[in-house]
């Protein structure tokens, strides 16, 4: 009996392909994967979010309760603000034909913050430092009917529907792989399409806020005029333009100054002087 | 090839002792079985899809073995034994390994 | 957002780098290595040559932990969801294996052996990569050292 050991070729137990050319195909098929999810349920959930009665989004709101409807007592002077910011507020929603049942509240912030949201239940925040940008009454009445139009449209409760149920499938495929690494990739290629409107939303909104407007003045000069404020203020960039979900600022401006060709003419109303006073 | 997890092949002679030969493989379910057998845990019962994970993957831990015994020229792997060990959840790890072996014909 | 992105991709990045490269070392380290302790023969074949003399055997043993890259990492997740051979973790298995082999057959030379039989390899996870910790492999290899 003989003994011996020979030399076994390498490449029997371990693949010699190299590793990258099998991570862009998994990645790939994720891609598609997460794809499919967040497209299968956006559309299940436009579709079935909007069958929730309003008054049941209503509930939801007050036992969650968030921070900014119990929000710190106004000074007198922010009071009249919120005022003027209530008045235009219905004035627009006379044109806009909100279903029976729909209730608005506007909310006035007195916060740096440069935003302004519709959520859930009929609710809209302004933030002053978002006023404060606003160079006439027009622009501020663009921003609010924009975010009427998404209470009209039950954009929130299709957003949250959408988000919930992207949230789970995305969160049942990423639990079962035991990576947080994995979990983390699909959580970034999921958050692109989930964190809020979608831009077909954001779109329709605009559209029927111009309606609104023209409706209100009688033109929709200066309706723009925020954007192109903003836009010229920061430097655009590709990456938060893919991420983000309001359509670029130039899109916007170019679809508000297409919308603006073929009707009448007029001019911008400036904010009431304590309006101005309070905000600066 | 004859594999065997037994020290002699009855009726044959060993001529010549070629060393260790390995086979290894770790292999993974799509996450829909994994989504599954985690609803069948509630229930009990055979996990069809480990099952059959397993047995593929001792299959291909097999195979590898085999061919690394046939590249060095033997005809026979003796004394075959398993191990597994769980790298990560959801997938299997196999190894099989033995020695190669020359049988006298 | 925007910060989480960066800090993954680097850290896949690194890991990929860094994990290939000390990959391809060990890979080459191993092979090395292999080829110096080749006289010592070694087998899983459980009784000693019926014609060997020997003057001593005792039992001797390598083991190493190894632990596995970002990228590796990511790429066994991604595999995990679609099904199929995980191939980052069969080389890493593959490392763990030869390496305690050879740790086993530089014990055995120590002593001087020119045999080793019965050669028996256990795996275990020590981590099994469940949260943020990284999966690692220990593999022990063990056998009885002869000498003429």
């Amino acid at each position: 009996m003989r003994y011996e050991n020979r030399q076994i070729p390498e490449g029997i137990n371990v693949s010699t392909e190299h590793p990258l050319k099998e991570f862009s195909a998994l990645l790939l098929s994720l891609v598609v994967l997460v794809g499919a999810v967040v497209v299968g349920l956006s559309v299940l959930a436009a579709y079935a979010a909007p069958l929730v009665p309003f008054h049941v989004e209503q509930k939801i709101v007050e036992q969650t309760g968030s921070d900014w409807l119990q929000a710190d007592p106004l000074s007198v002077e922010q009071q009249a603000v919120k005022q003027y910011l209530k008045t235009l507020g219905s004035a627009l929603e006379a044109n806009m034909e909100l279903p029976e049942a729909m209730t608005l509240t506007v909310h006035y912030s007195d916060s740096e913050l440069v935003n302004a949201f519709a959520t859930l239940g009929g609710h809209i925040v302004i933030h002053r430092g978002l006023l404060r940008e606003m160079p006439h009454e027009n622009a501020l009445a663009m921003v609010m009917a924009h975010e009427i139009a998404h209470i009209k449209y039950r954009h929130p409760i299709v957003a949250s529907g959408r988000g919930l149920t992207v949230g789970l499938a995305l969160a049942a495929v990423g639990g079962f792989t035991d990576s947080s690494a994995t979990g983390l990739l699909i959580n970034i290629l999921g958050s692109g399409s989930m964190s809020s409107f979608s831009r077909g939303q954001e779109s329709e909104a605009d559209a029927e806020a111009l309606k609104a407007l023209l409706a209100h003045y009688g033109h929709v000069n200066g309706a723009a005029d925020l954007f192109k404020a903003l836009h010229d203020r920061t430097e655009p960039s590709k990456l938060l333009e893919f991420f983000g979900t309001h359509p670029a600022d130039r899109k916007r401006i170019a679809a508000i100054e297409q919308f603006s060709l073929n009707i009448s003419q007029g001019s911008t109303q400036p904010f009431p002087e304590s309006v101005l006073k309070a905000v600066h | 090839m004859i594999i065997s997890n037994i020290e002699v092949i009855p009726g044959r002679q060993v001529a010549t002792h070629l060393g260790m030969v390995q086979g290894n493989t770790v292999r993974a379910k799509h996450a829909g079985k994994d989504i599954m057998a985690g609803f069948k845990n509630i229930f009990g019962g055979e996990l069809k899809s480990y099952t059959e994970l397993l047995t593929e993957a001792r299959e291909e831990a097999v195979a590898r073995m085999i061919r690394q015994a046939e590249s060095i020229g033997a005809n026979a792997v003796l004394n075959v034994r398993f191990s597994t060990s769980s790298i990560s959840a959801g997938a299997a790890e196999l190894f099989a390994y033995g020695t190669a072996v020359v049988l006298e014909e | 957002m925007l910060l989480n992105l960066t800090i993954f991709l680097c850290l896949v990045f690194l890991g990929y780098v860094f994990g290939r490269h000390a990959e391809k070392k060990h890979f080459e380290s191993i092979l090395e290595r292999e080829n110096q302790y080749k006289a010592l023969l070694a087998f899983s074949a459980r009784f000693p040559p019926a014609d060997m003399a020997i003057s001593e055997s005792k039992l001797v043993g390598g083991t190493v932990v190894i632990s596995i890259d970002y990228f590796k990492r990511l790429a066994a997740g991604l595999r995990n969801i679609f099904g199929g051979p995980v191939t980052s973790y069969e080389s890493l298995i593959e490392r763990a294996r030869r390496e305690a082999i050879l740790r086993m057959k530089e014990e055995a030379i120590a002593m001087g052996a020119e045999m080793i039989i019965n050669v028996k390899l256990e795996t275990s996870s020590i981590t099994k990569g469940a949260g943020d910790q990284v999966g690692a492999v220990e593999v022990y290899a063990y056998g009885t050292a002869l000498k003429h």
